[in-house]
């Protein structure tokens, strides 16, 4: 792509003191990723991969020790204050939590508000058409601005985060698991809501989450993480059907599908052990002491990254064997909506 | 404003001996000039050590002076030292613990190993030493005390700080820029208050106490204003003779003590909550019964 | 059917706060025998947590629970059991595995002697035969290095380990019925798929009847031989495995099946799911509790609770629109 990225993260380390003294977790260990104007991108991971801390460090929340964020071009460490607050305001994040992301004390109109004040708008005509607006925008009804957190769904408190993310227009929206704390039947709602905004505002979002399926959907593009480095990354239909690294495969292989006839001929996948102390990664390929195909060379230096396609790269000496293989079949062609009750969907 | 609201509701659920303790003592203290039957200066060596009598209900001391109104008046004297203590002591505390709290790293260290040094000195002889330096006084013993109290609740402010800090709600205002200020003041700020109000008011016993020490001492409150410790240390070589003026304050200030004691444990301790009392277990059957036949 | 280790008929649970009053479970009936597994479906607010606890008497202080129906363990009628006999049978004959193994193992006691407490007091061992024992438990739920684990403190084990723990307790006990209350939602998907075929080996050596509790249609379709879907309190849909994952009838069941991605979707296309919220629960709700969200909702559905009707061949589901369907058929021959 010839044009600037609107997101680049470049070499990014963020560590943090480890409870065993003098020993430290690199949480996030030299991660670059880039996310483009009006992009979807996914990033995904198991607990402990850093990718959670990855968000947090590009918003803010944490501070890296090395590496640079880049927002338009403009290296975000270079600035301070005001300044700082101000460009990186474009950047938002949507919490995981629902139910502890609002203010407890506040009604949902004068959170909307306060985020609007932030964001500099005063005058509270203007203020009220915004949270009207915003309300809009995420399908709540305006009456909802005088009621208080504690009176609301989970749905619906996550919708209302992300109206007050959307209260200072960002350009970019960090997703940190946006649905994984709410009932499986609504969770769709949140997910459309996300592809809307992203159709109707041209946000671009970075979808951090451990389902793969959800993250295959909603975006065009994964990154996949372990223990704090990126592994893999890849368009997502492709990293779906070829995955080209052996813990990818692993992740894929451990999705169980909701067909019975499936999950009793599945094998468990290929993956053995457990995840290794983060104060102490593996020498090399962090990934070896739990991989079944695990060599010498594995051990003595970190995997190159093999470019499988101008799209695909994974940081594997097996790559290219792995991405050979070809497609995986994963379910057989029956129909799995049974008896023809397709409900009537979303919003 | 919520912070006070916040403190009512947890009032609510405290013991009721607490309660009532408190309650008496705090109707007593703000009171005073107008339920005090006879002025607690006024001298009749006439009636001094009478015991009770229609006159004086709880008797006199040597002076002639009526102890119960010396009592009644007394406890505004604690109370208004108590008030004036905790306020000075919490402002300070508060402002030192929402700093180190929010700011977190080398000035939260700093502020802390400062605080650890004002914990690690005994709060009494903290108030005697700055008394013995600078005199006494009713101010100097005022902020004696407050100089003695504040490091604990700075200790408490920033552990709720940083509780505070650490919620996604105040984590979501960072990301959407809003300037330190304004995290400060509009949120961090009433809810650490609320938190640490809580705990002055079990601590202010202990205030009580050290106030009625002092006056003992003689390096506290000084005569003519009653004071209960100092009623103490007055009846005290009459112990014998009249040993009612000795215990009278005494009971007082134990019955404060264990008043705000009380208070203080039932937030400290994380209370199971109670069986369902009979009366509303049969109003919820009751309820259930009118729900009908259960579903299929 | 009768004669099954485990025989639930027409349970509802009444619970008592100070607060409120409400009844989580209304009206279920469903039975499991030793070696199979049942997969209790359901969502926030479906009462399938209180189904399975409140017969044990595991619910929370200050609530009272009242319970209706009959629970039939092996013969046993468990509801109006004194509190002395249930202590016998949690923790021997019927084991509980918790949803987070952090908070569910004894932070301040080495794993080795928690899962030996259950030895001392269900099988009456000494303290030396019990943790012998321990460590083979150990070695059944496969934990990695299980000599020195046995020595360590839960925060020292990751999520898939203490888990492991926690089955390892749970079955200590010999248990003839093993509840699983969500045992794999707060692991990672790797880990998820080793401890399902860990409950699948467990259950064939020791002929145990297992329930699970679930949101995961995946885990369900890798585990159960019969499913329950609970919605709001109420039965919607039982069967067989096959049949209600492959061929659902309610359309509660149908919606959240359909909610899971596939393949076949492309990215960037809409998510299906289902419209409203799973309601909270309260005083049972007069006519069918789904009928707000329902796509084939109808006007009885707000007037009479629809009961579980049997198909041919079929699950039976609780739905006026599916089971009046079949109604009509069967009328026209």
């Amino acid at each position: 792509m010839a044009e600037q990225p609107l997101l680049r993260v470049e070499n990014l380390v963020t560590r943090f003191k480890s409870v065993e003294r003098g020993k430290w977790i690199s949480a996030v260990d030299n991660v670059s990723i880039t996310l483009g104007r009006g992009e979807m991108v996914g990033l995904v991971g198991e607990s402990g991969c850093g990718k959670s801390t990855l968000g947090r460090s590009i918003v803010g929340l944490e501070r890296p020790q090395s590496g640079r964020v880049l927002l338009d071009g403009v290296d975000l460490s270079t600035l301070q204050g005001a300044e700082l607050r101000k460009r990186r305001r474009a950047i938002q994040y949507v919490f995981q939590d629902p139910y502890a992301s609002l203010n407890d004390r506040q009604s949902i109109g004068e959170a909307i508000t306060e985020a609007l004040i932030i964001g500099g708008i005063s005058g509270k005509d203007e203020q009220r058409r915004r949270v009207h607006t915003l309300l809009d925008q995420v399908g709540l009804p305006s009456t909802l601005s005088e009621r208080y957190p504690r009176e609301l769904s989970g749905g619906q408190r996550q919708r209302v985060a992300i109206a007050r993310s959307l209260a200072v227009e960002p350009r970019v929206l960090i997703c940190d698991e946006p649905v994984s704390a709410l009932d499986l039947s609504i969770r769709a709602q949140v997910m459309n809501l996300f592809l809307e905004l992203h159709q109707d505002l041209g946000v671009a979002c970075l979808f951090i989450a451990h389902d793969l399926a959800l993250v295959r959907q909603a975006t065009t593009r994964t990154y996949v993480m372990y223990l704090g480095r990126i592994i893999e990354e890849a368009s997502s239909a492709e990293l779906y059907a070829r995955p080209s690294h052996p813990y990818s495969q692993a992740l894929l292989g451990s999705i169980p599908s909701a067909d019975p006839r499936i999950e009793a001929t599945r094998s468990p996948p290929d993956i053995h052990g457990d995840i290794p102390s983060p104060t102490n990664p593996p020498s090399g390929c962090r990934f070896r002491t739990r991989c079944p195909h695990a060599t010498d060379i594995c051990a003595a230096d970190v995997p190159p990254t093999v470019s499988l396609s101008p799209t695909h790269l994974a940081s594997c000496v097996m790559a290219e064997t792995l991405y050979e293989r070809g497609p995986q079949v994963s379910q057989p062609d029956m129909p799995h909506h049974g008896s023809g009750n397709h409900p009537v969907l979303v919003r | 404003m919520r912070a006070l609201q916040d403190f009512i509701g947890r009032v609510r659920e405290l013991p009721r001996a607490s309660i009532v303790a408190i309650g008496l003592f705090v109707v007593l203290g703000v009171l005073a000039p107008y339920i005090a039957p006879h002025d607690p200066n006024a001298q009749d060596l006439l009636s001094a050590h009478t015991g009770m009598s229609w006159e004086h209900w709880l008797g006199a001391d040597h002076l002639g002076r009526d102890t119960l109104s010396r009592l009644i008046v007394s406890a505004r004297t604690s109370l208004v030292g108590m008030c004036l203590v905790l306020m000075i002591a919490l402002s300070v505390g508060v402002t030192i613990g929402t700093i180190a709290g929010y700011k977190r790293g080398w000035v939260e260290e700093v502020l802390m190993r400062l605080v650890d040094v004002g914990l690690s000195m005994p709060s009494l002889i903290v108030a005697l030493a700055v008394i013995g330096i600078f005199g006494t006084g009713y101010w100097n013993m005022i902020l004696a005390l407050a100089l003695a109290w504040w490091p604990g609740s700075a200790r408490i402010s920033r552990a709720v700080a940083v509780g505070i800090m650490n919620r996604p709600h105040v984590e979501a205002l960072r990301v959407l820029g809003a300037s330190p200020s304004r995290i400060y003041f509009r949120h961090l700020l009433p809810g650490t208050i609320g938190a640490v109000l809580v705990y002055a008011t079990a601590d202010a016993g202990a205030v009580a106490l050290s106030i009625a020490t002092l006056s003992f001492l003689g390096l506290g409150i000084q005569p003519p204003t009653p004071e209960w410790g100092q009623m103490l240390v007055d009846a005290l070589p009459y112990l014998e003779s009249v040993p009612m003026q000795v215990i009278l304050p005494g009971l007082v200030l134990t019955g404060v003590v264990i008043g705000f004691n009380l208070l203080g444990e039932s937030i400290a301790l994380n209370r199971v909550p109670a069986p369902l009392a009979r009366r509303v277990l049969k109003a919820r059957r009751l309820a259930a019964a009118g729900w009908g036949k259960v579903g299929r | 059917m009768i004669g099954d280790l485990l025989q639930v008929n027409n349970l509802s649970v009444d619970l008592f706060t100070p607060r409120t009053a409400l009844r989580p479970v209304d009206g279920v009936s469903y039975s499991v025998n030793s070696g199979e597994t049942l997969a209790i479906v359901g969502e926030s607010g479906s009462g399938k947590t209180v189904l399975n606890f409140a017969p044990l008497g595991l619910m929370p202080t200050g609530v009272v629970a009242d319970l209706h129906g009959s629970i039939l363990f092996d013969g046993v009628e468990l509801i109006g059991m004194p509190e002395s006999r249930l202590r016998a049978i949690r923790g021997g004959s019927i084991g509980t595995i918790f949803q987070d193994p952090m908070s569910a193992l004894n932070p301040a006691i080495r794993v080795g002697r928690q899962i030996a407490e259950v030895g001392e007091l269900h099988l009456g061992l000494t303290a030396r035969q019990a943790e012998a024992r321990a460590l083979d438990l150990l070695k059944l739920v496969r934990m990695s290095d299980p000599e020195s684990r046995i020595k360590q403190y839960p925060h020292e084990l990751s999520g898939g380990l203490r888990q492991r723990a926690m089955i390892a307790i749970a079955i200590a006990g010999e248990p003839k019925l093993l509840v699983a209350d969500e045992p794999t939602t707060a692991l990672d998907v790797t880990v998820q798929a080793q401890i399902i075929a860990l409950l699948k080996d467990i259950q064939k050596r020791l002929s145990m009847a297992i329930v699970l509790i679930t949101h995961d249609m995946g885990v369900v379709a890798s585990t159960a031989s019969k499913v329950v879907v609970m919605y709001a309190g109420r039965m919607a849909e039982y069967g067989t495995a096959e049949q209600v994952l492959l061929s659902p009838r309610h359309p509660y069941t149908s919606g959240l099946i359909a909610a899971l991605p596939v393949p076949e979707d492309p990215p960037g296309s809409q998510f299906r799911g289902l419209r409203g919220s799973p309601p909270t629960l309260g005083a049972p709700v007069p006519g069918c509790s789904f009928a707000p969200r329902c796509p084939l909702v109808l006007d009885i559905c707000g007037k009479i609770t629809p009961r579980m009707t049997a198909g041919a061949g079929a699950s039976s589901t609780a739905c006026h629109s599916v089971n009046g369907i079949r109604l009509q058929e069967v009328t026209h021959g």
